[in-house]
């Protein structure tokens, strides 16, 4: 779970949640009272709210209608991993439990619906200049601190800074690399001055570590959040309590605990013994005891979570094309989806974007089958009978999927030695380093971020390094693109370019697959993260 | 003369102190990636890098790192965590307190549970039920304690709903509360310490019944219960007091599995955390924490064996 | 678990030295001949099943231990077209069956190779040490408390993330932590036979120091030793299924029996038995070890447990 990059921007957006009580009860009438959904949209239509907004309150809506939340219980959320670098400091946050924490104590400047559009958060707007070069955001009134001092835009810009200033550790400074500096314009207006034009900055406002702290402050809990602190011990676990002075109409839930169950069996047992209500990171292996289970339902939530090997192309083995194109012809990907993600899962084309990815995603380029024929006679022409695979487990199913393409290349007369290395120390140690490893990446919001990150030429994490300045060109090309068909062939020779040339062979892109206790209402659905994006604290309700 | 043998074990467990926290240190230094490295883990780019490992102090050279941690550490400074920036002894506090208590419950139950029944399978030694006691202690010996563990787990949580599946402990908890929360782990850990204590009792005991004197007691008749409580047991007592103290060392610093399984936040777990995100002081803080307990622990057993041992207590 | 057995070897060897020293006779000399009891002909006959077995395994199993031929997973017994799978089929389908009998080669082979590592590395420094004295001995006893005094599985945490892990380097490493027992007890044997009256009249006798340890010491040592030597090999088979718990064992897709229990843990809650089934090898192989060495040493009159504690 790293970093994320989020979507093009619709600012000024509505969502269900900031409805005024009088508002939600409308819509809710309406819902119940059996009205179709046009009935619904027309009958908004006539309150003044446009189409489009009425459009995404139902859809950010949904379930939380069916229902009124009830105030009121407490939940226990473990996650799979913590450990003494916890941390409640929002630039240098990495893994699902900070996350969490993040949503919990902070807000961001805008914030992502389940459709992945920016919706306003403690910026009401964010309007662009003519040529993007400059944002302004006009800052909510009225917010105040869990200690009581009010949010004003210093609070904002010290924030924010924080990620691009030089002597910056921030986990997020290349990704705001674009950002020239975040200027105080008025006590509640802010504008972020870009070094060159970029039409995602709404996007990477909303990121897990873009969270807004006092000012002068490094992450001591006390933020503009749904929950207060009440207790935080590193890898043990925080408790919070319910902000009564919060800005918006404020979280169901009376107080949260959040923890860490690392062992993935002992983590399922918990959910279904009771003893915790949300789980992140569910093995496919647990599905089935989780349908069958009383209580508990099993939350997957369909996104691009990447399941990679990358073939350095700078180096042997991956520098060689035949070699490349036999570890692509050798993955058995219906298998891969169907028994070992479980059917949580899509059917990966050897390109970072996923069918998640919406009309971006290039449906006309067929899915590469497996065929073993092909393979072997890829690998008999590169003239390598073996290769190593550094695999960890990164995420769930990869080293499954590792031990299956090395059973079927056996098969075919080819020695896949599988190199089994832990996954602390991998990032730094084997990944871009090693010539053939596994790599698991979040999903991006869109398919241009998803596809620049890793296959821009000389982008950072460039992690195949395979550098095509075609691919550079239609991706900047891309961004400019307005009409919506030349785009898509646009991104679809990209696709294409990376599905044949890059060093990353990617049979399979894996869902979200959390368990929640199954009196857990009006959980988000944002594909960015564990749980609903880790998005769940404010929202949830217990039936 | 028993004041320098004391003495003498004293020193020698400085000394084995002293060679740990170089071991520790040095061993650290081989691990692949640093702690700076972790923190920043797959968005790490050459720049963030190097600001964060100077912010660290992890540009300084290895070995004035290790003489500026054990000056610190003889001032009772245990230093700051590297990765998480909480301090050391903070960090360790709450967990130090979690293990005495597992720990100490699990003590409290195996030490006479084991002694009555390694004493009673040493007084009928191949009967049926010392053969069942044997048979029973080497299958517990032998299957892995995740395996134990879980199936315990599926059994009172999943299936039954007695207790719970975790170890997670309140601020509020009842002594009731505590008991039932910490149920599990103790249960397991009973199982596993327990089977290595019986055997060890039995066989310590049953050595001692082949000496000599005990033989000669047996020839003058006097009944095997009294000779094995009146002179075997207090003549085997030094070598239980050891395995005791064995055990009592691993309850402290080796029950990793049992605290992942059950979520439980004691120092084996913060030990094996403090490794995979090469948090030196606080891997160092943990070694030195076990690495003591053992040293005290061993020297108790060790003062013990002395005590109990009219030979040693009046040495020629 | 693997770290209380593996300690108890190790205790306090000074207080055993002192009980040796003033035993009322010394031991009986060990008899070389052993009869076992007919619990111990049913280990044997257990242990010889499964040497068997880890020799032949890979010719005599149905299947490759990578193969995912099954159905589906946590299948129970079926047949399809690719052969027919005895015990059902592990969480990836593969045969539970095969790969129990492949895991014989690589669990037993790994902990015999560790445990004669252990071994060789243990009764060198040990036999040394109480033959050298002096600060040969300190310097090794310290080094040797300071790996015991170390939990195990930190120890070879930190060895696997430092060196990777693979066979020689578990191997490597358990020979380590477990020779640091075996040199305890090599040491202890040694003191203990150094000041007795045949070594001393061979000293008398001005015979050179190899040859007092080649004929006095280490005829003397070796029967304690051999009968500690089954103990050994079942604490090295846990600790390497503890490792695995960590996601740190053997390299897939090789089966060891500790891991393939833990990969399988899942399939518990569907009445799957295959994490039962390499359970179950575990057990009857360490068991029938662990009996063995009580017949023994119940045969060598006790002596063994001494030195154990």
């Amino acid at each position: 779970m790293k970093d994320k990059i989020k979507p093009r921007h619709t600012p000024g957006e509505l969502r269900y949640t900031d409805l005024t009580a009088y508002d939600k009860g409308l819509v809710e009438r309406a819902v119940r009272s059996g009205h179709s959904r046009r009935d619904v949209l027309k009958l908004m239509a006539v309150t003044g709210v446009s189409m489009a907004t009425a459009q995404n309150l139902l859809s950010t809506g949904g379930e939380a209608m069916a229902q009124t939340p009830k105030k009121g219980g407490s939940v226990r959320m473990a996650s799979n991993l913590h450990g003494p670098d916890d941390q409640l400091d929002p630039p240098l946050m990495t893994s699902t439990i900070d996350y969490t924490r993040s949503r919990v104590l902070y807000n961001s400047l805008l914030q992502h619906a389940d459709d992945l559009t920016p919706q306003p958060e403690l910026a009401e707007t964010c309007e662009p200049n003519a040529d993007a070069t400059e944002w302004t955001m006009k800052l909510r009134q009225g917010v105040v601190f869990h200690d009581g001092t009010p949010f004003t835009a210093d609070d904002v810009v010290y924030s924010m800074n924080r990620h691009i200033a030089e002597d910056s550790k921030s986990v997020i400074k290349s990704v705001l690399e674009s950002v020239q500096e975040f200027k105080k314009v008025g006590p509640h207006e802010v504008v972020a001055v870009l070094k060159n034009p970029n039409a995602d900055l709404p996007t990477l406002l909303g990121l897990f570590q873009t969270k807004i702290v006092k000012n002068g402050t490094t992450g001591d809990g006390i933020g503009t959040g749904p929950f207060t602190l009440e207790s935080f011990e590193p890898g043990v676990k925080s408790t919070h309590l319910r902000n009564e002075n919060y800005w918006r109409e404020g979280a169901n839930l009376d107080a949260l605990e959040i923890t860490a169950i690392t062992d993935p069996v002992a983590r399922v047992n918990a959910l279904i013994a009771g003893d915790a209500q949300l789980v992140t990171q569910i093995d496919p292996n647990a599905f089935r005891q989780i349908e069958e289970a009383d209580g508990v339902t099993l939350l997957s939530t369909p996104a691009g979570l990447q399941m990679g090997i990358c073939c350095l192309r700078n180096t042997e083995p991956g520098s060689n094309d035949d070699f490349v194109m036999g570890m692509k012809y050798i993955q058995d990907r219906e298998r891969i989806v169907n028994r070992i993600l479980k059917g949580k899962g899509t059917l990966g084309n050897d390109h970072p974007v996923s069918t998640a990815h919406g009309a971006d995603y290039c449906s006309e380029l067929p899915i590469r089958e497996f065929d073993p024929d092909k393979a072997k006679f890829h690998f008999e022409k590169s003239g390598y009978k073996s290769a190593e695979l550094y695999v960890a487990p990164v995420m769930s199913g990869i080293e499954d999927a590792c031990l299956l393409a090395q059973a079927n290349c056996a098969k075919i007369g080819f020695d896949l030695k599988l190199k089994k290395v832990p996954t602390d120390g991998y990032w730094g140690a084997v990944w871009m380093k090693e010539p053939v490893n596994v790599v698991s990446w979040n999903m991006r919001p869109t398919a241009n971020s998803q596809m620049a990150i890793q296959f821009a030429p000389g982008a950072a994490w460039n992690d195949t390094f395979w550098n095509n300045d075609r691919v550079g060109e239609l991706l900047t090309l891309a961004l400019a693109e307005l009409d919506p068909a030349k785009r898509h062939a646009m991104y679809c020779e990209t696709q294409e370019l990376i599905h044949n040339g890059s060093g990353m062979v990617i049979p399979a892109f894996s869902n979200i697959n959390d368990g929640i206790a199954s009196n857990i209402m009006g959980m988000p659905k944002v594909p960015l993260g564990q749980l609903g994006g880790c998005e769940w604290p404010e929202f949830i309700w217990l039936a | 003369m028993m004041l320098q043998m004391v003495l003498r074990r004293i020193a020698i467990g400085i000394a084995t102190i002293l060679v740990v926290s170089v071991i520790v240190f040095v061993m650290t230094r081989l691990l692949p990636g640093d702690v700076a490295q972790i923190i920043l883990g797959q968005g790490a780019t050459p720049e963030t890098l190097a600001v964060l490992r100077k912010e660290l102090g992890l540009d300084q050279p290895g070995y004035i790192q290790y003489f500026i941690w054990l000056g610190d550490l003889f001032t009772g400074d245990l230093g700051i965590s590297k990765a998480g920036g909480a301090t050391i002894s903070s960090l360790i506090g709450g967990r130090f307190g979690n293990t005495m208590l597992l720990a100490g419950l699990v003590a409290l139950i195996s030490i006479p549970i084991s002694i009555v029944l390694g004493l009673w399978a040493a007084m009928h030694p191949g009967s049926w039920l010392d053969r069942i006691i044997t048979f029973g202690t080497l299958s517990t010996i032998s299957v892995p304690e995740f395996f134990i563990a879980t199936i315990m787990v599926l059994i009172f949580a999943v299936e039954l709903h007695w207790l719970p599946s975790t170890a997670m402990l309140a601020d509020n908890m009842s002594f009731l509360e505590l008991l039932r929360g910490l149920a599990m782990p103790i249960i397991t850990l009973v199982i596993v310490v327990s089977a290595q204590m019986i055997r060890m009792t039995r066989a310590g005991i049953l050595n001692v019944m082949s000496s000599p004197y005990i033989e000669m007691a047996i020839l003058k008749g006097v009944p095997r219960g009294r000779i094995i409580l009146r002179h075997a047991f207090l003549n085997a007592i030094g070598p239980i007091i050891n395995v005791i103290a064995l055990n009592l060392a691993y309850l402290v610093s080796g029950v990793v599995v049992v605290e992942t399984i059950f979520a439980y936040p004691g120092l084996a777990k913060l030990m094996i955390d403090g490794v995979q995100t090469r948090d030196l002081p606080l891997v160092q803080a943990c070694a030195m924490i076990f690495c003591t307990t053992y040293v005290l622990l061993i020297l108790v057993a060790d003062i013990g064996s002395i005590v109990s041992n009219p030979r040693l207590r009046h040495p020629k | 678990m693997t770290n209380s057995n593996e300690q108890n070897g190790v205790a306090g060897e000074d207080v055993v030295d002192e009980i040796d020293k003033f035993a009322e006779l010394p031991d009986v000399p060990p008899k070389r001949k052993l009869k076992l009891s007919w619990v111990g002909r049913i280990a044997s006959g257990i242990v010889i099943f499964w040497l068997v077995i880890a020799a032949v395994g890979p010719w005599v199993a149905p299947f490759h231990e990578m193969d995912m031929d099954g159905d589906d997973s946590f299948l129970d017994a079926h047949t399809n077209e690719y052969g027919t799978f005895y015990l059902g089929t592990d969480y990836l389908g593969r045969d539970t069956f095969s790969r129990v009998i492949w895991g014989a080669r690589m669990t037993i082979g790994i902990s015999l190779a560790a445990t004669l590592l252990a071994y060789a590395l243990g009764i060198t420094l040990g036999i040394a040490a109480a033959v050298k004295g002096g600060w040969v001995d300190m310097i090794i006893s310290r080094m040797n408390d300071a790996i015991l005094a170390l939990p195990s599985i930190m120890l070879g945490l930190i060895a696997i993330a430092a060196f990777g892990s693979s066979i020689p380097i578990l191997i490597i490493i358990a020979g380590i932590i477990y020779g640091s027992s075996v040199f305890r007890i090599a040491r202890a044997l040694g003191l203990d036979i150094m000041v007795q009256d045949y070594v001393e009249a061979a000293k008398a006798r001005g015979e050179g120091i190899w040859w007092i340890i080649r004929s006095e010491v280490l005829p003397n040592a070796a029967m304690p030793l051999a009968t500690d030597f089954g103990l050994r090999l079942v604490f090295v088979v846990l600790f390497i299924s503890s490792l695995s718990f960590l996601g740190l064992g053997v390299q897939p897709p090789a089966a060891d029996w500790g891991s393939m229990v833990r990969e399988n843990l899942a399939g518990l809650t569907y009445n799957s038995w295959a994490s039962v089934w390499p359970a179950f090898a575990i057990a009857t192989f360490t068991i029938s070890i662990n009996l063995i060495v009580d017949d023994i040493s119940a045969k060598s009159g006790g002596s063994l447990a001494k030195k154990m504690v």
